[in-house]
């Protein structure tokens, strides 16, 4: 009887005038959707091939007077996501490459050098056509399943027969969503063709693993909108009013409540701007730098009394007991200032960090009331396009920063003093630097295992979509009201 | 000959809806094998409710209808199996052929094993045009509608038919191709049960006429008795009149 059901419920969807449109929407847009974004991927490795190329020839020329002169920068590139080609996340919005220097690290400009008109209206790629055609859709086939065969009468000629409501459900879902599944299908086989055709590397590494996580999260998403629609249709006397209600559950979910979900958090938890905190920092080095300076005069002064320059010069090379007595000194100085440095350096850090954290939190957990809103999330941070690759990029920059602050910045020692009476004295130690061995940038992507991690409240947030509309169906179709 | 088991069966039968409207009301009725029960009665009389109760649509607030013996609300599939049903307006699946659509209701009739000849001979059977039987229902004609309506109905081979007024809108050939349908299947054994607000149809093919006003049952005749009777005199004056005990 199931089978019945589903085998009519496939050929009604295939004979009506919707299914033709949304074949073609698939079978076009996903595949040329998947086919732009390759060329731009492939154009952003090349871009990137050659940066790093210039960036590591740069670094094996440096040498150690250019760090003693504080000219040094020193460039990270993050190399393009391959996935990027089914949703661009954050790939056009987060730096193309860090700057590190002696001071710390700052961000290089965006990825985003597009100029077309999609970088106002937004970029059509493969999570977009989901999330804003096919669950639109998917909704629209679903809205009058029910209510439709209540107008027509088709659904008191049904239940007239031995023939139990939750099989009726079952058969609807089942087969409405079997006519939804098989273009999109198609499509995504076609997309992946084209990708392959363009020497994509579709089964590299974990490649492929992702990519069938990709289509069957999707698919899990697309049935989780076709229940909805369903849930809809039971509720509804009439399809006109499922439709005007799935128009109002589509923009919710789609447009409102993620939106809504980050501006109430930037309401209740604002944070300051990244200009603000850089600003404090620098403060706060030059406040330090100043009291570790003018230490190391006052004790300068102590050990050396009041020398002419020339003789402090001549003095700093001599092996003599007030240069014994002063070394262990100043190194004392300047280790406490690098560790009260380093200590309130990363208090502020951390304190912002929590800021955003707190901050993205609260938008994250209302914005994944909606289930696009998951989905979303869920797909970038498999792509390596989201949140988890935002984090792991930053992650990479910091420890690189160290890497070379140990390998490269901290072969030089300036030592800057203010004596008594304010005139101030620069002295230089360096040490010899093999600017071949230094470290390379380097991101570590996120296995999936972390990805699944990171994505739990997403993906409850789906199984909740999924199962509630269908226990809501259940439930109204088991008292719905054919008359 | 000993009285036989009916087929449909409502036994003081009420249906009170939420909104405090009772839509029947105590209602008795039995239908035998080879009878056809046509009940009268203006729109909101408690026709149509009555089928719905017999189709298990709506729960009865008291009383019980039987379909061959079967308490409906207690095993409403099991009851299901013993009766088919023909609405007022049969619209089906319009982008299905009249086969198609014949088809689908078989299968959930229980016929899983029939050929596109077995559908073809009902539909034919039915009086449906040839030239019909592979084209898309949503060019059907009201009448072409109704009598794959009725094929449904003949093809799942139920003791049982309800009929909720089929011939509403039909034009006068098409009512009377119809009507002998119906007394083919009268023939065969089936106990119909139609709703109608046709009198003289209804007098010419009911065995036996009820007239329902306010969800009551006012008045029942049978065709020996209509025969000395003015039904359509007897339907005004129970329409005008105030509801009475049963006639």
């Amino acid at each position: 009887m199931l089978k019945t059901i589903i085998r009519k419920e496939v050929l009604e969807t295939i004979f009506s005038y919707r299914f033709p449109l949304f074949a073609v929407i698939c079978l076009l847009l996903i595949p040329l959707g998947m086919s732009v974004n390759q060329a731009s991927y492939a154009k952003r490795v090349r871009d990137y091939s050659e940066q790093v190329r210039l960036a590591n020839e740069a670094a094996s020329a440096i040498k150690i007077q250019d760090v003693m002169a504080g000219t040094v920068a020193i460039k990270g590139f993050r190399p393009p996501a391959p996935l990027s080609v089914f949703t661009q996340g954050f790939e056009s919005t987060l730096p193309r490459y860090y700057e590190f220097t002696q001071d710390g690290f700052k961000p290089g400009e965006s990825a985003s050098d597009d100029e077309s008109i999609l970088s106002v209206q937004g970029k059509v790629d493969f999570v977009f056509l989901v999330q804003m055609v096919i669950s639109l859709i998917a909704l629209l086939f679903a809205s009058d399943m029910v209510s439709g065969e209540k107008e027509s009468g088709t659904l008191r000629l049904m239940l007239a027969n031995r023939l139990p409501r939750d099989t009726i459900l079952a058969g609807k879902i089942g087969g409405g969503y079997l006519a939804l599944w098989v273009p999109f299908l198609l499509a995504f086989l076609m997309g992946a063709v084209v990708l392959m055709l363009a020497a994509f590397p579709l089964f590299g590494g974990d490649m492929s693993t992702r990519v069938l996580i990709i289509f069957l999260g999707t698919s899990l998403f697309v049935l989780t909108y076709f229940t909805i629609g369903i849930a809809v249709s039971t509720s509804a006397a009439k399809s006109r009013t499922s439709l005007v209600a799935i128009l109002i559950i589509w923009a919710a979910f789609q447009l409102i409540i993620p939106k809504l979900g980050d501006m109430v958090a930037r309401l209740v938890y604002p944070v300051r701007t990244e200009t603000e905190v850089s600003l404090q920092k620098s403060l706060l080095v030059r406040s330090i730098d100043m009291d570790q300076a003018k230490e190391l005069g006052r004790q300068w002064d102590l050990i050396f009394g009041s020398m002419s320059q020339e003789a402090r010069d001549k003095q700093d090379k001599q092996d003599s007991p007030e240069n014994k007595k002063w070394g262990p000194i100043r190194d004392d100085i300047q280790l406490r200032a690098r560790e009260r440095k380093a200590q309130q350096l990363s208090a502020i850090d951390e304190t912002y960090l929590q800021e955003k954290r707190r901050q993205l939190n609260l938008a994250v957990n209302l914005s994944l009331v909606s289930p696009s809103a998951a989905f979303a999330r869920f797909i970038a941070d498999v792509c390596g396009t989201g949140e988890l690759e935002r984090a792991k990029y930053i992650e990479a920059v910091r420890s690189h920063q160290k890497a070379l602050d140990n390998e490269l910045f901290s072969k030089v020692k300036r030592t800057l003093m203010i004596h008594e009476g304010g005139h101030m004295s620069l002295g230089f130690s360096a040490m010899p630097v093999d600017a071949s061995k230094l470290p390379k940038f380097s991101i570590t992507p996120a296995s999936m295992a972390e990805t699944f991690k990171a994505n739990v409240r997403s993906l409850l947030s789906l199984l909740f979509w999924l199962i509630a509309p269908f226990a809501f169906a259940y439930a109204k179709f088991s008292k719905y009201d054919v008359r | 000959m000993a009285k036989q088991q009916p087929i449909l069966k409502a036994d003081d039968l009420s249906k009170r809806y939420e909104d405090g409207v009772l839509a029947v009301d105590h209602l008795n009725l039995n239908i035998y094998p080879g009878e056809v029960y046509c009940l009268l009665g203006a729109n909101g009389a408690g026709k149509t409710t009555t089928i719905n109760l017999f189709l298990n649509f709506i729960p009865p607030t008291t009383g019980t209808c039987y379909v061959n013996g079967i308490d409906v609300t207690k095993d409403p599939l099991e009851a299901k199996k013993y009766v088919s049903f023909v609405s007022e307006n049969v619209m089906l699946y319009g982008n299905f052929t009249a086969r198609q659509n014949l088809d689908f209701f078989a299968k959930l009739g229980g016929k899983t094993s029939l050929t596109k000849n077995d559908y073809y001979q009902v539909m034919r059977r039915v009086s449906l045009q040839e030239k019909a039987f592979e084209q898309r229902v949503k060019n059907f004609s009201k009448g072409m509608r109704q009598k794959l309506g009725i094929s449904i109905a003949v093809i799942k081979d139920a003791p049982g038919i309800l009929l909720d007024e089929p011939t509403s809108g039909l034009d006068p050939k098409a009512a009377e191709e119809f009507l002998e349908i119906l007394a083919e299947l009268k023939k065969e054994g089936k106990a119909i049960l139609m709703s109608t607000h046709d009198i003289f149809r209804a007098k010419e093919i009911g065995d036996r006429v009820g007239i329902m006003k306010e969800g009551r049952l006012v008045m029942e005749r049978t065709r020996e008795e209509l025969q000395y009777e003015d039904l359509v005199k007897i339907y005004i004056d129970y329409m005008k009149s105030e509801p009475l005990t049963m006639a």
